[in-house]
């Protein structure tokens, strides 16, 4: 018997029982959906993930750092360690490997690599507007010049091209509190006002030798002084005000200063101590044409550890496909069973169409041919399964999609639920071969009736 | 021609067996109408699986044009049956849920014909039977009758060469079971196929070219064509 006519018997067969079919085709769409829609939300989340990396890191940019814990979230590191003059200690207290301006002197004078910037930690107490006496907290950060940012008010540089030293970008948050504290009126306001960042070195214990001598010279007063911690101002004027995105993964809060006047509030506040100097790592920018990955197999056969862009986005992917592979699972455990709603309703099937299948073979039907027969059906019912799950799921993504970048406050257009047509038909398709699979034995059963026992049948 | 030669059949498994068929030998002519008639559970729907392919004896010949079938392979055996042989029973077995065009459709299917010759046979065979104008009916909706005749243009569509009919009035009132017969005789004469009715009624037996008395399984006594009345000489 020709495959077709054993196709079109199949869907004849499975459309005189309409309420059969769809309930167990039901089972599996739930399944279907589920898949769908977490290969949705892989996707979606992928091309987010891409998009916030392509505009928040340079391609060419590479993060070095020293000390390979960094880069593995806090692995495991012994209970004891040998002491290093070059090492910093993290809050947890653990020992981290700094880099040292030989390093950075050392990255600089390298061929491949055209710049480098430490991450500079400049951390103060407070900063200050001009003309108001409010104190507010702040953190600042280093501007990026690889990403083209937009401001709200006044203007940024073009891309690659740093910030003046004592230019200052604030964000765009800052305005409506400033506006109440009633420092400015409006947020263009902001745009050419003077901030004052102040900060605090870290206290050094004196040695008795410098409290002798400081004793000697001034006395108690000049004691008090040397151990009293050191102030200083930097002072900034507002270039900008930078408008937040949905995709800056750089702190929305943040005063972002040039590196040159960064370096001064770390060095100032860390002079003395032994951490001047010292960075958890740096940012690198290969020159003109040459493969980031390749600089980074130089640079850890020279002992530095080292992460492409591509490596972020790896990270972040790593993550994305775990989501997805939770979601995933549940999809495949309602697919399973899905699978025994099949094999129950097929073998319902069989049984009732006993005499049907006598007949077929009786007028000389092979059992190869019924048991086609009977598994074509479970695949019609994968086939329409996997049909009515995906277009649930993509009816339900399309009308949603607004709705969860509101949610969730992405930028506009931004769509968390990608349906890809490819994906979605090789789901189908391997429906398809499940429900066969599972059609498998109720098949079987058909094919080894014999028909004279099956005619006799009443 | 088929030939029947000293075929034995047994049901059951060593402590319970029934011989069922014990050492028949029959012969029919091609193009003949033969009744088997016996009393209820005498062997005749078993002789006629035997004759037919359905079953396997495990003693004896069923050679049919030549061909002993009980030699053949199943696959063998499988397509003798949707080329040579037409099947009506007592309880049509048509299709409910397909519409009559289906139904008469099945035997085409199976046997490969070509898709372009099947719609012409199909039609022709619903027109011998009077049911042009129920092509596209449900056979639910059919009445006994109509069943029955569904099921005669199904046996008949792939122009078989022997049509077996087991009790084909059995289920129906004397007018309509005489139509169903006039038209499998009408069939007989005009088509030259062997048509072989297993029956209880004796009026219908008497219609047929021969009769083959059938007791516990064993030929009693043959009626008819001389050729037929070589099945008697194991007595
Ligand atoms: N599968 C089987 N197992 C055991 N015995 C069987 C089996 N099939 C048939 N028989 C027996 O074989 C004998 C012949 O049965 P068969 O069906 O050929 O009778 P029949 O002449 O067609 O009767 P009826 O007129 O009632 O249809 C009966 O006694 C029956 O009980
Ligand atoms: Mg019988």
């Amino acid at each position: 018997m020709k495959t077709i006519d054993i196709v079109r018997r199949a869907a004849r067969s499975l459309r005189s029982a309409k309420t059969r079919t769809i309930l167990t085709s039901l089972a599996i769409a739930v399944g279907a959906f589920t898949i769908t829609v977490s290969l949705a939300v892989g996707e979606g989340a992928r091309q987010y993930a891409d998009n916030l990396i392509n505009s928040n890191v340079n391609p060419k940019a590479l993060f070095i750092v020293k000390d390979k814990t960094l880069f593995e979230g806090g692995a495991q590191r012994a209970a004891i360690t040998e002491y290093n003059p070059d090492a910093a200690q993290t809050a947890a207290g653990a020992t981290i490997v700094s880099m040292t301006q030989k390093d950075v002197d050392a990255l600089s004078a390298r061929s491949d690599i055209e710049s480098v910037v430490p991450t500079y930690n400049p951390v103060v107490r407070y900063m200050t507007f001009d003309g108001s006496s409010k104190k507010y907290s702040a953190d600042v950060s280093t501007y990026n010049d690889s990403i083209l940012s937009e401001s709200a008010y006044g203007s940024l540089p073009p891309q690659n091209q740093q910030l003046g030293d004592t230019d200052a970008v604030v964000p765009e948050a800052f305005v409506d509190t400033l506006i109440k504290a009633g420092v400015i009126k409006e947020g263009a306001d902001l745009v050419g006002k003077k901030v004052t960042l102040t900060a605090v070195q870290a206290t050094v214990t004196p040695t008795t030798d410098q409290i002798s001598a400081a004793f000697a010279t001034g006395g108690q007063a000049a004691v008090e002084d040397l151990v009293k911690p050191q102030t200083k101002d930097f002072t900034f004027t507002i270039r900008a005000v930078s408008q937040k995105s949905s995709s800056a993964l750089t702190g929305v809060t943040a005063v972002q200063i040039a590196p040159n006047a960064a370096r001064a509030i770390s060095e100032f506040i860390t002079a003395g101590t032994n951490e001047y100097q010292k960075y958890l790592g740096v940012t690198a920018l290969v020159k003109g044409d040459t493969d980031p990955q390749k600089v980074k197999e130089a640079l850890n056969n020279a002992g530095y550890y080292t992460q492409t862009a591509k490596d972020l986005q790896g990270l972040i992917f790593t993550v994305v496909n775990t989501l997805q592979g939770i979601v995933l699972g549940f999809g495949i455990i309602a697919l399973i069973a899905s699978v025994f709603g099949i094999i129950n309703t097929q073998y319902i099937s069989v049984l009732e169409r006993t005499r049907e299948i006598g007949l077929m073979k009786a007028l000389g039907m092979r059992g190869r041919s019924v048991s086609r027969l009977f598994q074509f059906e479970a695949a019609w019912i994968g086939f329409l399964g996997g049909i009515i799950g995906a277009a649930i799921a993509v009816v339900l993504g399309v009308t949603l999609n607004p709705w969860v970048t509101s949610v969730l406050g992405l930028s506009e257009g931004t769509k968390l639920l990608i349906f890809q047509p490819l994906p979605i038909a090789g789901m189908i398709i391997v429906l398809i071969f499940i429900a066969m699979l599972a059609g498998w034995f109720p098949a079987r059963k058909a094919a080894k009736l014999d028909p004279i026992e099956a005619l006799r049948t009443e | 021609m088929i030939e029947i030669k000293n075929v034995t059949k047994t049901y059951g498994k060593k402590g319970s067996t029934f011989q069922a068929l014990k050492d028949v030998s029959l012969t029919i002519p091609d193009g003949a109408s033969v009744a088997i008639v016996g009393k209820s559970g005498s062997g005749k729907s078993t002789l006629m699986h035997a004759m037919s392919g359905l079953d396997r004896p495990e003693a004896g010949e069923v050679i049919i044009d030549g061909v002993d079938i009980l030699k053949l392979k199943k696959k063998a055996v499988d397509t003798f049956r949707s080329e040579k042989i037409g099947f009506i029973f007592q309880s049509f077995f048509v299709q409910a849920n397909e519409s009559c065009y289906d139904n008469v459709s099945l035997p085409l299917e199976i046997s490969n014909s070509k898709a372009s010759q099947r719609k012409v046979r199909i039609e022709e065979a619903l027109a011998t039977v009077d049911l042009s104008d129920k092509l596209k009916q449900k056979a639910r909706n059919l009445s006994g009758g109509q069943k029955q005749r569904l099921a005669i243009a199904r046996a008949i569509v792939n122009k078989p060469s022997i049509i077996f009919a087991d009790e084909p009035t059995g289920n129906l009132d004397s007018t309509t079971g005489e139509k169903v017969e006039d038209l499998l005789f009408s069939l007989n004469k005009k088509e030259g196929s062997t048509l072989i009715i297993v029956t209880h009624d004796t009026d219908l037996a008497r219609k047929c070219d021969v009769q083959v008395y059938i007791k516990d399984g064993q030929i009693e006594q043959t009626v008819g064509l001389a050729a037929s009345t070589a099945g008697k000489e194991h007595k």
